[in-house]
C-alpha cells in the first residue's frame, strides 16, 4: 500500500514545478454531496516558499498511473481566510466529514478515518497557522485559475474588494475581465431578444450488433423517413467482441461501422462527420447536414468506462456535445450492465457515466446541455414473466402488461435511473433477443425472455418526438436497431437582433463605468507662494474632495522625462493617498528655498488611479539672498545684495566688476563678530539656534543695518556654517575635491593645490576659515575644540558635495585635507591681499 | 470559462484583451485603444468627448484643467472598440504635459474651430508634433469643430481638407453642438485602427487605466524631494 501512496505522490508532484511542493496527499477522497461514494478524489497540500494551498484532483481511475488520469479540479489557498474542521458522519464510523471552507466556499470530504487522515489534517493546521505570519502571495495560483477556485468565485463579487490578491492580479485588466463577464450574463438574460427557434430533425439510432461484421446496407434503417434529418446520432454496441479491441481499445471495426453509417445515411441530403468516439464496441457518431455544418461550434467528446472492475470498457457510455447555433446539444449512447437481476448494476453504472463524463470544456458534465438525447443498449429486461408469457402476450398484442415489467420504466419511475427523462410510448416489439439472420425470438436453450433493451430517451425543453420503431429488416444481430426521430428547437440568433442587443448593453456599461469612475476636486488648481526666501519655508494646502462614488485613489505623479513628481524646491505630503465618497484630503505644499532660483514654477500631476489627471499649476519668486549668490559675485558687491538695484545686480551676479574683497564681506563679518566674541565660547557650533533668529541675522546681512548684530554668539557660528554650505560652489569646487582627498596625507601637495589650483577668492575664503579655525584652537582650553573636531567639521563644508547628493563620501579624506591647515604654520601660504 | 491555453503571469498575457464571446461562439473581439484629444483651448475638445459620451451638450463647458477621462465602445461589424478617451487641456502653459497623453496613444483628434483661424494654425502644428514623437502608426484625424457657426467661418472647408489629405489624416467638420459629425469621426478612427488580436496599447507608455500600471517606470512613485 505504502509504495502506490508512494507512486501517486510522484505523480501528483510532477503535476507541479519544482518550486511547488507536495508537502502530504491524501488518497480516497469523495465529495460528501455527491450521489455516488466514489473514492475518486486525491487531496494534495501543496507549499510554495511560504505559501500553501490546498489541491483537490479528481482521479480517472481509483489510483492513477499516469499525470493525464488526474486532474485538478478545486485550488483552496490557505491563508487567514482558510479553515478546516471536520465532523462525525451519522451512522459512519469509519468514515468522517472533512470540511474546507474559505469565505462562502465550502467543500465537504467524506475520507476514512485514520493515520492518514489525521496526519493530513495536521499538516494543513501547521500551513494555516504559518500563514498567518508570513505574507501570503497567492500569485502562483493564478496560473490554476482556469479550475475552480474560491478566488474567482463571482458569486462573492461584493466580497471580492477585500481579496488583496485578486485585485493586485487584476491590476491591470479587472475591469476587462468584469466587463467581459458581465457582458456574457447579461447577454444570456437578454436571449430571447435576438434568438429565435427554428426547427431541427434529429435522427438517433442505437443498434447492438453483437460483434458482426458491417455487411448490410443501414439504409433501411437510417434513411427510412421521406425528409432527410438535420442531424444524425447513429450508436452502436458491440461492434467488436475481441480481446484485442476489449484490451487495446483499437479495431478496425471502428471505420468501417462510420463508412456504412456515412452510406446509409438519406441521400437527398449531404452530410458530414461531426464527431466520432469509441469505447472498445461502443461507438456513436454524429453526422450534420452540410448545410449547418458552420454553425455547429465547441464540440466536445468524452468516454467512461463501468465494465469490469468498475471501469473497464466493455460496458459504459460514450458521449458527445456540441452547440447547434445557440443550443448546447448532448448524445450519449451508453451499454449498460447485462444479466435480468443486475438492474441496481444498471443503474449504477447510468450514475458513473454522469458523474464521470467530463468535456472538458463548459458545459462539462451531461446534465448541464440544453438538449441531452440518451440512446443505447441499456439492457433492462421484462421481469417476473416467463419467456412464453411474454410471447403470448406480445401475440396479443398486450403492450401495457408488457411495458408494466419493463425494468426501465420500473425503476425510471422510482426515480432510480433517467430522471427527468422522457420516453415516447414504446409500440414494437421487444428488440432483443433473436436468432441471427431472423425476426425470431431466441430458440437457444437458455430462451431468454425478450425485452425491450435498445433505447431512446430525450431531456430538455422544445424537443418533440415524431417516431419511436425498430427496424426488423436490419437482422445480422441479435438485436434490433432501434431509432427515434425528432423535432427540436434550436434556438438561432438573429444577427441584427444581437447586434443591437450587444451595443445597448455595451452602451450601459459604458455608461456605469463612466459614473462609477473616481472623480475629486480640488479647491485651487493654482498656488502662488509670496516672495520666497532662502530657508523660510511657506505652506499652502489645496483640499481633495471625493465628488464621485468610489474611493478614489490619488497620485502625484511624475512628468515625462522628470526625474521627481515635483520640483526639489517643493514637498508635498502626502503625495498619495485614498480618499473615500463624500470625504475630503488636506494635502501640503511646502516650498523651501535653497538656491537663487528667481522663478518658482512647477505644473504638478495629480493622477486619480483609473481616472483622470489635474493639473496643479505652483508659482513663487525667490528672493535674492547673499547666502546663494555665488562668492565672486559677492566680493564685487560694495554694499547688502538687497539694497542693490536690479540693474546693478545683474551686473554683479554676471561677474561685470570690479573685486572689491578679498573675502564676501558677509563671511567677514560673521567671521569678525566670532572673533571678537566667540573664540572663549564653549561648543560654539553645536547649538541650534531659532529658525527665528537666523532669519534676523540673514536679513541683517542681506539688507544691511547700522545696528549691531543682535543674535547670539551661537547663532552667528551657525549661520557661518550654514553660509559656507550654500554658497554657490564649495569653497573646494567639486571638480578638485578627489585630488584634495587624494593629497590630504602631504601638506605640501595640499597647500599646492590651495595655492595653484583655487581660483583666487575661493583661495582667501578658505585660508581665511582656516587662520580662523586656527585661532579658536588657540583657546581650546576654553571653547573645547580640538584640530580633528574642526576638521572633520568643516571638511564636510568646505569641500561639500553637490546639493541633494545623498551620499556624503570620503569625509576621512576631507577631514585629513583641512587638518593640515589647521596644524601648520599658515604665514608662507598667505599670498599678499590686494 | 474558456478552455483554452493555461493562464500565463506575463505580462503581456495579462493584459491580452479577451474576446467577448458571442453566444453562437462567434468571436467578437473587443479591442482597446487609447484616443487622445488635442487642439487649442476653447475649440470643443471636452464638448466633443461629452457629445460622443454622453450625448450631451454644455454652452459654457468648464475649462479642462489636466487631463480628463472617459470610455466608450463602439461597435464595428466584426468587432467591438473601446476608447479610452483622453481630453487634454488645451491652454499652452499645459503644453509640456501633452507627451504623457498622446505618447502610446493610437489614436488622436486634433480639434480646431472652424471660426478661428489660428486655431487651425495650432491644429497644425500638433499634427507635426504627434507625427515626430507620437506613434508612428498613431490614426490622426482633424476636426473642424463648431461646424454651427458656419457663417462666421475662418477656415475654409477645401483648405483643411486638402491640408488633411496630404498629411493622411481623417477629416470631418463636426459640431458638439447639434451633434455633426460626432459618432461619424470615432467611428471612422474605430475602423481605421489595426485590429490586432492582442496588446492592444502595448507599443506606449500612456499613464492612463490599466496601459499604464503594468508599464515600467511609467508610474514609479517621485523621488521624494528631501
Amino acid at each position: 500500500m505504502l509504495s502506490i501512496n508512494q507512486d501517486i505522490f510522484e505523480i501528483i508532484q510532477a503535476k507541479f514545478s519544482s518550486s511547488e511542493v507536495v508537502r502530504c496527499i491524501h488518497l480516497n477522497v469523495s465529495l460528501f454531496t455527491e450521489l455516488s461514494n466514489e473514492e475518486y478524489r486525491i487531496l494534495a497540500l501543496v507549499t510554495k516558499k511560504s505559501n500553501s494551498a490546498l489541491f483537490l484532483f479528481f482521479c480517472k481511475k481509483p489510483n492513477p498511473i499516469h499525470l493525464s488520469d488526474l486532474f485538478i479540479e478545486t485550488v483552496i489557498p490557505i491563508d487567514e481566510n482558510f479553515e478546516c474542521f471536520s465532523d462525525t458522519i451519522l451512522g459512519e464510523d469509519k468514515y468522517l466529514l472533512f470540511i474546507v471552507k474559505y469565505r462562502n466556499f465550502i467543500l465537504e470530504f467524506r475520507i476514512k478515518t485514520g493515520l492518514e487522515s489525521s496526519n493530513f489534517a495536521s499538516e494543513i493546521i501547521k500551513c494555516k497557522e504559518r500563514s498567518l505570519y508570513e505574507n501570503c502571495d497567492h500569485r502562483w495560483l493564478f496560473k490554476y485559475s482556469d479550475v475552480k477556485s474560491p478566488l474567482d468565485c463571482t458569486e462573492n463579487k461584493s466580497q471580492s474588494p477585500d481579496i488583496p490578491f485578486v485585485r493586485q492580479n487584476m491590476a491591470q485588466n479587472q475591469n476587462a475581465i468584469n466587463r467581459e463577464s458581465m457582458l456574457k450574463y447579461q447577454l444570456k438574460l437578454k436571449e430571447p431578444e435576438f434568438t429565435q427557434y427554428q426547427e431541427f430533425t434529429i435522427f438517433t439510432g442505437t443498434w447492438n450488433v453483437n460483434g458482426q461484421l458491417p455487411s448490410i446496407s443501414l439504409k433501411p434503417w437510417l434513411s427510412c423517413d421521406t425528409e432527410p434529418p438535420d442531424l444524425y446520432a447513429v450508436g452502436f454496441q458491440e461492434i467488436d467482441l475481441s480481446k484485442e479491441a476489449f484490451l487495446f481499445n483499437d479495431t478496425p471495426r471502428e471505420a468501417e461501422w462510420e463508412k456504412m453509417v456515412l452510406e446509409g445515411v438519406h441521400p437527398n441530403a449531404k452530410y458530414r462527420t461531426v464527431a466520432l468516439t469509441r469505447l472498445v464496441g461502443i461507438q456513436l457518431i454524429v453526422l450534420i447536414n452540410i448545410k449547418h455544418y458552420q454553425h455547429i461550434k465547441n464540440v466536445a467528446v468524452d468516454t467512461v468506462g463501468t465494465g469490469l472492475l468498475g471501469k473497464m470498457g466493455n460496458k459504459g457510455g460514450v458521449a458527445v456535445r456540441l452547440d447547434l447555433h445557440n443550443t448546447s446539444l448532448c448524445f450519449v449512447n451508453s451499454h449498460l450492465a447485462a444479466h435480468v437481476e443486475e438492474f441496481e448494476r444498471r443503474n449504477q453504472d447510468y450514475k458513473d457515466i454522469n458523474a464521470r463524463i467530463n468535456f472538458r470544456r463548459h458545459p462539462t458534465a451531461i446534465k448541464d446541455h440544453d438538449q441531452i438525447y440518451w440512446l443505447g443498449d441499456l439492457n433492462y429486461r421484462i421481469t417476473e414473466l416467463t419467456t412464453s408469457q411474454v410471447k403470448t402476450l406480445l401475440l396479443r398484442n398486450e403492450m401495457a402488461t408488457l411495458l408494466k415489467a419493463d425494468q426501465l420504466n420500473q425503476q425510471k419511475e422510482r426515480g432510480n435511473v433517467l430522471l427527468d427523462y422522457n420516453e415516447l410510448d414504446i409500440t414494437f416489439p421487444p428488440t432483443y433477443k433473436y436468432d441471427l439472420n431472423s425476426d425470431t425470438f431466441d430458440t437457444s436453450e437458455k430462451a431468454r425472455p425478450p425485452a425491450w433493451t435498445d433505447r431512446i430517451l430525450y431531456r430538455g425543453k422544445g424537443i418533440y418526438q415524431q417516431k419511436y420503431r425498430s427496424h426488423m429488416e436490419l437482422r445480422i444481430s441479435d438485436h434490433k436497431p432501434v431509432s427515434a426521430l425528432f423535432k427540436s428547437e434550436i434556438s438561432v440568433i438573429n444577427q441584427a437582433k444581437y447586434r443591437k442587443v450587444h451595443e445597448e448593453l455595451l452602451k450601459r456599461m459604458d455608461k456605469l463605468e463612466n459614473e462609477f469612475l473616481p472623480q475629486v476636486t480640488v479647491d485651487q488648481t493654482e498656488i502662488k507662494f509670496d516672495l520666497v526666501r532662502f530657508r523660510e519655508p511657506q505652506f499652502r494646502d489645496i483640499i481633495i474632495a471625493n465628488t464621485g462614488q468610489v474611493p478614489a485613489e490619488f497620485e502625484f505623479i511624475k512628468k515625462l522625462d522628470e526625474q521627481s513628481y515635483c520640483k526639489e524646491w517643493l514637498r508635498i505630503t502626502p503625495y498619495c493617498g485614498t480618499v473615500n465618497p463624500g470625504e475630503k484630503c488636506d494635502i501640503r505644499l511646502e516650498v523651501n528655498l535653497e538656491t537663487d532660483l528667481v522663478e518658482l514654477d512647477d505644473i504638478l500631476v495629480l493622477h486619480l488611479n483609473g481616472g483622470k489627471d489635474m493639473f496643479i499649476i505652483v508659482t513663487g519668486k525667490g528672493q535674492r539672498s547673499s547666502f546663494t549668490t555665488s562668492m565672486r559675485a559677492l566680493c564685487r558687491m560694495s554694499k547688502p545684495i538687497m539694497t542693490l538695484d536690479d540693474e546693478q545686480y545683474r551686473k554683479i551676479i554676471a561677474l561685470d566688476g570690479e573685486v572689491l574683497y578679498s573675502v564676501p564681506r558677509e563671511l567677514w563679518l560673521l567671521v569678525d563678530h566670532l572673533y571678537t566674541h566667540g573664540l572663549t565660547v564653549k561648543d560654539l557650533f553645536e547649538s541650534n539656534s531659532t529658525q527665528d533668529s537666523f532669519i534676523r541675522l540673514r536679513d541683517w546681512l542681506d539688507f544691511g543695518s547700522t545696528e549691531p548684530i543682535s543674535v547670539s554668539v551661537e547663532t552667528v557660528a551657525e549661520t557661518l556654517l550654514i553660509f559656507l554650505s550654500y554658497t554657490k560652489e564649495p569653497v573646494i569646487p567639486s571638480n578638485l575635491q578627489n585630488v584634495a582627498i587624494a593629497a590630504s596625507s602631504n601638506y605640501h601637495n595640499c597647500k599646492n593645490i590651495i595655492n595653484e589650483k583655487l581660483p583666487d577668492i575661493h583661495r582667501n575664503v578658505f585660508l581665511y576659515i582656516c587662520m580662523f579655525l586656527q585661532e579658536l584652537l588657540r583657546h581650546s582650553s576654553e571653547n573645547g575644540y580640538d584640530a580633528k573636531t574642526l576638521a572633520s567639521l568643516f571638511g564636510e563644508i568646505l569641500l561639500r558635495d553637490p546639493i541633494r547628493n545623498s551620499k556624503p563620501q570620503a569625509s576621512r579624506g576631507k577631514s585629513n585635507f583641512i587638518y593640515n591647515f589647521l596644524v601648520n604654520d599658515l604665514s608662507t601660504s598667505i599670498i599678499p591681499i590686494k | 470559462m474558456e478552455h483554452t491555453e493555461p493562464h500565463s503571469t506575463e505580462p503581456e498575457m495579462a493584459n491580452r484583451q479577451g474576446a467577448a464571446q458571442r453566444p453562437n461562439g462567434a468571436q467578437g473581439k473587443i479591442c482597446q485603444f487609447k484616443l487622445v484629444l488635442l487642439g487649442e483651448s476653447a475649440v470643443g475638445k471636452s464638448s466633443l468627448v461629452l457629445r460622443f459620451v454622453k450625448g450631451q451638450f454644455h454652452e459654457y463647458q468648464e475649462s479642462t484643467i489636466g487631463a480628463a477621462f472617459l470610455t466608450q465602445t463602439v461597435c464595428l461589424d466584426d468587432t467591438t472598440v473601446k476608447f479610452e478617451i483622453w481630453d487634454t487641456a488645451g491652454q499652452e502653459r499645459y503644453h509640456s504635459l501633452a507627451p504623457m497623453y498622446y505618447r502610446g496613444a493610437q489614436a488622436a483628434i486634433v480639434v480646431y474651430d472652424i471660426t478661428n483661424q489660428d486655431t487651425f494654425g495650432r491644429a497644425k502644428t500638433w499634427v507635426k508634433e504627434l507625427q515626430r514623437q507620437a506613434s508612428p502608426t498613431i490614426v490622426i484625424a482633424l476636426a473642424g469643430n463648431k461646424q454651427d457657426l458656419a457663417n462666421k467661418r475662418m477656415v475654409e472647408y477645401e483648405e483643411a481638407q486638402t491640408y488633411a489629405e496630404e498629411n493622411g489624416l481623417l477629416f470631418m467638420e463636426t459640431s458638439a453642438k447639434t451633434a455633426l459629425n460626432v459618432n461619424d469621426i470615432f467611428l471612422a478612427i474605430a475602423k481605421k485602427l489595426p485590429k490586432y488580436d492582442q496588446n492592444q496599447g502595448q507599443s506606449g507608455q500612456g499613464q492612463g487605466r490599466r496601459l499604464a500600471e503594468g508599464d515600467q517606470g511609467a508610474k514609479t512613485p517621485g523621488n521624494c524631494c528631501k
